[in-house]
């Protein structure tokens, strides 16, 4: 994009066209895709790639994003790698067969675009599209920034892959899917060096005459939740070893948490998504105040790396979580998950959880700081509370 | 840091600019982030571009609050709602055929008016002022240079790359003489 560069390594790329270029590099042989704000820069990414003899990738421009994931399914029972893209109502038409993906254990991997979901219409970021299927047995995982996006996309097939388990990548609308930012496209090699071809193991084949997903007993659906859970509980060391993998390649790592000036922290921020780069500004301006703040970022929301958390979290005398999404009635998602993963335990910090950027609000480096400053001497409330600048 | 807004009505093409000053701010060497919001990307209605530029690598994801500086392509949406994101220091382009006197009641505002559209005409660019106005911007800015603004538009803009570059140098110039005229003045 930028020929002028003095940063000769670096291109500009917006999130979803670094994703597109993640996906070129992890050559899948097969994509359906159906467009939908704001993930449809992806889709047109590939497209012109593949028009420009660039992607090998076969596409497929279906009717529907349910048309778009049962051709996943399919494709990837036949032993192939798969790639299709999707946000917000997209997403939700998905739902039914996001738990056949699962169960069929076909290792998708799909990147979705976090938006709001109708009714009111809006194109916002939140993250409740995605934490809503949160029980499909897709595993899921967050991404701050264009880079992060273009190397996790890459990680997320040698996981699925490894797991045989559908794997979906999540990015926030706008701030991350259509800012444009400096963004490092490794070799080729580097990316075969760190994904080979996927050898699939059983698959289906017309030669075989096998069949996938046939009516079972009541054991053996039980069984096959077991084994899907045999398989989550791998997700956590793969996701780890994969992110350090691709740090001795390209020095930049990644693992399911990352402690972002967590050490001596009398108050740990909590969050996923780009929220984590606004955080971080506020960590900085809180040190420099003289408040020992930190963050935890999540990167990896299923499974939920729930002994990390405990010991990221263990002696920590406040802890704030920003949930960029609300489930009615009962209030944010991270908070709900991160009550469960803390229970009972003896030195868990106070836990504030705080509804901060829901539809796409702004949510400041100011206004995180003076969150730290209001809650960090609070005693916590078990309900959400709803915070704005 | 440096903060930039630009706000004009969808098909303007001031998400094409703001993606081009962004690139003329890396070109320099700096960290850049540029992202356009829209309510619903249909032509007309407004739709704002955000950049920002730095020596370090730019962290935060939010909107802009405050802004070093504004680009504003039609003048009916010079209202409170956009400049309550503006301060005094603010410098302010906007795209109008009303003389500079007209914005006086909006405040204590630095505002420059620039005739967009007279500048795109006579450079056979019809009604498309992006590349006009990003000459005016920069020179208000004093920043980037105006060599590396144009190399940015000539290797981007679709088409009529001479026409762009023309309109961005002549608003440039338009620009950069009326402030030393106010200088020698003043």
């Amino acid at each position: 994009m930028n020929a002028l560069s003095s940063n000769k390594d670096l291109q500009l790329l917006n999130g979803n066209h670094a994703v597109a270029m993640g996906v070129k590099l992890a050559n899948p042989h097969f994509a359906p895709l159906y467009p939908i704000t704001p993930q449809t820069p992806i889709l047109e990414k590939l497209i012109a790639l593949q028009s420009a003899g660039e992607l090998e990738t076969e596409l497929l421009t279906p009717e529907s994003e349910h048309s778009a994931m049962a051709s996943a399914i399919a494709a990837s029972a036949t032993g192939v790698r798969v790639f299709t893209a999707t946000s917000s109502q997209g997403l939700l038409l998905m739902h039914e067969l996001l738990h056949f993906a699962a169960g069929a254990r076909t290792p998708i991997v799909m990147f979705n675009v976090n938006r709001t979901p109708a009714s009111p219409w809006g194109f916002w970021p939140d993250q409740i599209d995605s934490l809503s299927q949160r029980d499909t047995g897709w595993v899921q995982l967050y991404s701050e920034n264009p880079q992060e996006s273009l190397d996790t996309v890459i990680q997320a097939f040698r996981i699925a892959e490894a797991a045989q388990m559908p794997v979906m990548v999540n990015h926030d609308a706008f701030y991350v899917s259509h800012a444009v930012e400096p963004v490092e496209v490794p070799a080729q090699e580097t990316v075969d060096t760190f994904l080979p071809a996927y050898k699939a193991g059983l698959h289906l084949d017309p030669e075989l005459g096998r069949s996938l997903g046939a009516p079972i007993d009541q054991k053996s659906w039980n069984e096959s939740r077991q084994q899907m859970a045999a398989a989550m509980a791998t997700v956590g060391d793969l996701t780890a070893s994969a992110g350090q993998d691709w740090g001795d390649l390209t020095g930049r790592s990644y693992g399911p948490l990352e402690q972002y000036r967590t050490d001596g922290a009398d108050v740990v921020f909590v969050t996923m998504g780009s929220m984590c780069g606004t955080v971080r500004e506020a960590v900085d301006g809180l040190r420099a105040r003289g408040i020992a703040a930190g963050l935890l970022k999540i990167r990896l929301f299923r499974p939920l790396p729930q002994v990390e958390l405990r010991k990221a979290l263990a002696d920590v005398p406040c802890a704030i979580v920003l949930d960029r999404n609300y489930s009615p009635g009962v209030g944010g998602v991270v908070h709900q998950e991160l009550k469960a993963a803390l229970f009972d335990m003896a030195n868990a910090p106070r836990l504030h959880g705080l509804l901060a950027g829901v539809g796409g609000v702004n949510v400041s480096a100011e206004m995180i700081e003076r969150l730290a400053v209001e809650y960090r001497d609070a005693v916590a409330s078990p309900d959400p509370v709803w915070v704005e600048e | 840091m440096r903060e930039i807004l630009i706000l004009g009505r969808g098909g303007q093409g001031a998400q094409t600019a703001g993606n081009q000053l962004a690139q003329a701010f890396f070109a320099k060497g700096q960290y850049v982030q540029t992202f356009a919001t829209y309510g619903g990307a249909r032509r007309g209605t407004p739709v704002t571009s955000s950049i920002r530029a730095d020596d370090q690598p730019i962290r935060q994801r939010n909107n802009i609050s405050c802004a070093t500086a504004l680009l504003c392509f039609d003048d009916s949406l010079l209202d409170q709602n956009f400049l309550k994101l503006a301060n005094k220091d603010t410098v302010i382009v906007v795209n109008s055929k009303q003389p500079q006197a007209s914005f006086a009641g909006l405040g204590d505002y630095n505002i420059l008016a620039v005739d967009g559209k007279d500048i795109a005409r006579r450079n056979n660019m019809g009604k498309v002022v992006n590349s006009a106005l990003l000459g005016a911007l920069v020179a208000a800015m004093q920043n980037p240079d105006i060599d590396t603004m144009c190399a940015v538009i000539e290797q981007s803009a679709p088409a009529k790359k001479q026409e762009n570059v023309a309109a961005c140098r002549e608003a440039f110039q338009r620009v950069t003489d009326a402030e030393q005229g106010n200088q020698s003045n003043g």
